[in-house]
């Protein structure tokens, strides 16, 4: 075989493995979306703005919403009723808890927001840089579903509503 | 064989020249090490920005968690690695070298392979020989001549990649450029003058090195262009609000400017940091945070003053000085209940320093003016007396009282 021929053949397969390997990984996009879950949910142990600390290994036997917000980002506002209602739809049965935990945040906004918007649930403020960083979380707001074992079991990047939330959570009850 | 000689001596020769450069780097700073971890991580929200460089919350939040993997004594693998398993694979600008990802360390060298191996068959053909034959035992001379040049190319990059501070985009020649832990080093012994100049250096190599940047504005503020020292004061904390050091110079510059609200603000988010224990000496040493109490109260901000002075006795409750400057400014209120506040301050300062100057003269002073009590002041009195070298403001605040003749 010649020179040009073996150089061929070698460009070719270099080629075919570069092609196959782009055209078969995920999108950057959906890495994001379904990174942690089905993994055990990092440790959160961090302070309310009321001064209570709150561990979400003590939530273990009810879904636990994990939601990452800020008072300046404006899904996050919007967000918001939707969450005070799925909080108050599942207030009677308690089997699903909310916990906020504000990123990039001073802990009077957050506090002022809450009080002025509802939701009565844990609002986190310290060592939340921490706790993003822990969870990946690149950008508000974010959402975990965490299952009563303590696993991930779904993940969403931007707003919710009351609705997606409810769904999120039956499809995860079914599995 | 005398071929074989030739190239054991440049393996020899390039080998040491490359284990002692690598051998003699010096040790980073932690705040180099953040560094240069963070400026080898894609920030994960904005293109073309490493973590070192980009604003966004989560590259700060994944500086801070970069900080405090390197004050825990984590290795810069581990720091990357657990970086990556939560951000994923993206974030990392040197690719893993398995797995499909490893292609990419892979191909260049293949194709490095490639370009020899037609290069030396042109080279052989246009000499009219077997392309080929110039792999087969007989004739060595072109593999030979390429590894004997190929080596020094490698040592090269090599050195120019691993030496000093040159970054990963530096063409690597010309001068090799200092460690900054050297230039820092060298700083803390070098005039004034010459700090300022080492500083800059640093600086020039690492814009965003907090420790230069701090010293620098202390060596500023120190030689009276304090203009020049509060912007690096306030670039340090901008970049790195959690290192100690700038908050104690920037409270000493802020005091100085008689700001002492900013200044206590600046000492009470010192107590919330993990100081290294000079730090603490050099507050102490420098009654910084009793100076600016008394500065406060005496503006009438009795409460931010015993806000500061409480969270420094938060930090340290065995803090002699900062509970007897607290029991002074309760004492110096005249209200009743808090005058019983302040001697139970007082008191165990000296529990916990029984010849602390400050609580022994201040409790004097209560117990013989608001107290009556002219035995104990007396008591306190007499102590006082036998100290050597008692501060002089205290022994004038006790003779004008007539406690001290």
């Amino acid at each position: 075989m010649s020179p040009t021929r073996v150089t061929a053949a070698v460009v070719g397969v270099v080629v075919l493995i570069l092609v196959g390997v782009l055209a078969t990984r995920d999108s950057g996009d959906d890495r994001i979306n379904t990174y942690l879950i089905g993994e055990a949910a990092p440790q959160i142990k961090a302070q309310t703005f009321e001064g209570e600390l709150w561990d979400l290994d003590d939530q273990r036997g009810r879904w636990v919403v994990v939601n990452f917000f800020s008072t300046t980002c404006i899904p996050c506002i919007q967000e918001h009723p939707h969450l005070v209602n799925f909080a108050e739809n599942h207030k009677q049965n308690d089997d699903v808890r909310i916990v906020t935990i504000s990123f990039s945040d001073t802990e009077a906004a957050v506090e002022e927001f809450f009080r002025l918007n509802g939701g009565d649930w844990p609002v986190l403020t310290s060592e939340t840089e921490r706790v993003a960083v822990d969870w990946g979380v690149v950008a508000v707001p974010e959402s975990y579903l965490v299952s009563p074992a303590g696993f991930v079991a779904a993940k969403v990047v931007g707003g919710v509503t009351q609705d997606y939330l409810e769904d999120l959570l039956q499809e995860a009850r079914n599995r | 064989m005398i071929r074989y000689r030739w190239i054991l001596l440049v393996f020899i020769v390039f080998g040491a020249l490359i284990f002692s450069e690598l051998a003699e780097q010096p040790a980073l700073t932690n705040a180099d090490k953040v560094h240069r971890i963070a400026d080898d991580l894609a920030c994960p929200v904005c293109d073309g920005q490493s973590v070192a460089e980009s604003d966004v919350p989560i590259a700060q939040a994944i500086r801070t968690e970069i900080a405090r993997m390197v004050d825990e004594g984590f290795t810069d693998s581990a720091i990357r690695s657990d970086l990556v398993s939560r951000f994923g694979e993206d974030i990392d600008y040197t690719p893993k070298q398995s797995g499909l990802t490893g292609l990419v360390w892979l191909i260049p060298i293949l194709a490095g392979v490639l370009a020899v191996f037609l290069l030396a068959s042109t080279l052989r053909k246009w000499q009219g020989e077997n392309p080929f034959k110039v792999v087969t035992i007989k004739n060595r001379r072109l593999p030979v001549l390429l590894f004997v040049l190929g080596v020094p190319v490698v040592a090269w990059i090599l050195i120019a990649q691993f030496t000093g501070n040159r970054g990963a985009n530096d063409f690597p020649t010309g001068d090799i450029p200092s460690s900054t832990r050297t230039l820092l080093i060298e700083a803390q012994t070098a005039s004034d003058e010459n700090k300022i100049l080492l500083y800059n250096e640093v600086l020039v190599i690492q814009p965003s090195n907090v420790e230069a940047l701090t010293y620098r504005g202390w060596t500023f503020w120190r030689t009276g262009n304090s203009e020049a020292a509060r912007n690096d004061f306030t670039a340090a904390i901008e970049i790195d609000p959690t290192y100690p050091d700038v908050r104690v110079f920037r409270a000493s510059q802020l005091f100085a400017d008689g700001n002492y609200e900013e200044a206590s603000e600046n000492l009470i988010d010192l107590d919330a940091l993990e100081a290294p224990p000079i730090v603490w000496d050099l507050l102490s040493n420098s009654k910084l945070r009793e100076r600016t109490a008394a500065a406060l109260a005496a503006q009438g901000e009795l409460v931010k003053a015993l806000q500061l002075l409480d969270s420094g006795i938060l930090r340290d409750a065995e803090d002699a000085s900062l509970l007897a400057e607290r029991g002074w400014l309760l004492a110096n209120t005249f209200e009743p209940n808090l005058i019983e506040a302040a001697i139970e301050s007082l008191d165990t300062a000296l529990v916990l320093e029984p010849t602390h100057p400050h609580a022994l003269a201040y409790r004097s002073l209560v117990r013989f003016v608001l107290l009556e009590d002219e035995l104990g002041a007396a008591a306190d009195i007499e102590k006082f007396k036998e100290l050597m070298n008692p501060p002089e403001l205290l022994v004038q605040l006790l003779e004008t009282q007539g406690l001290l003749n």
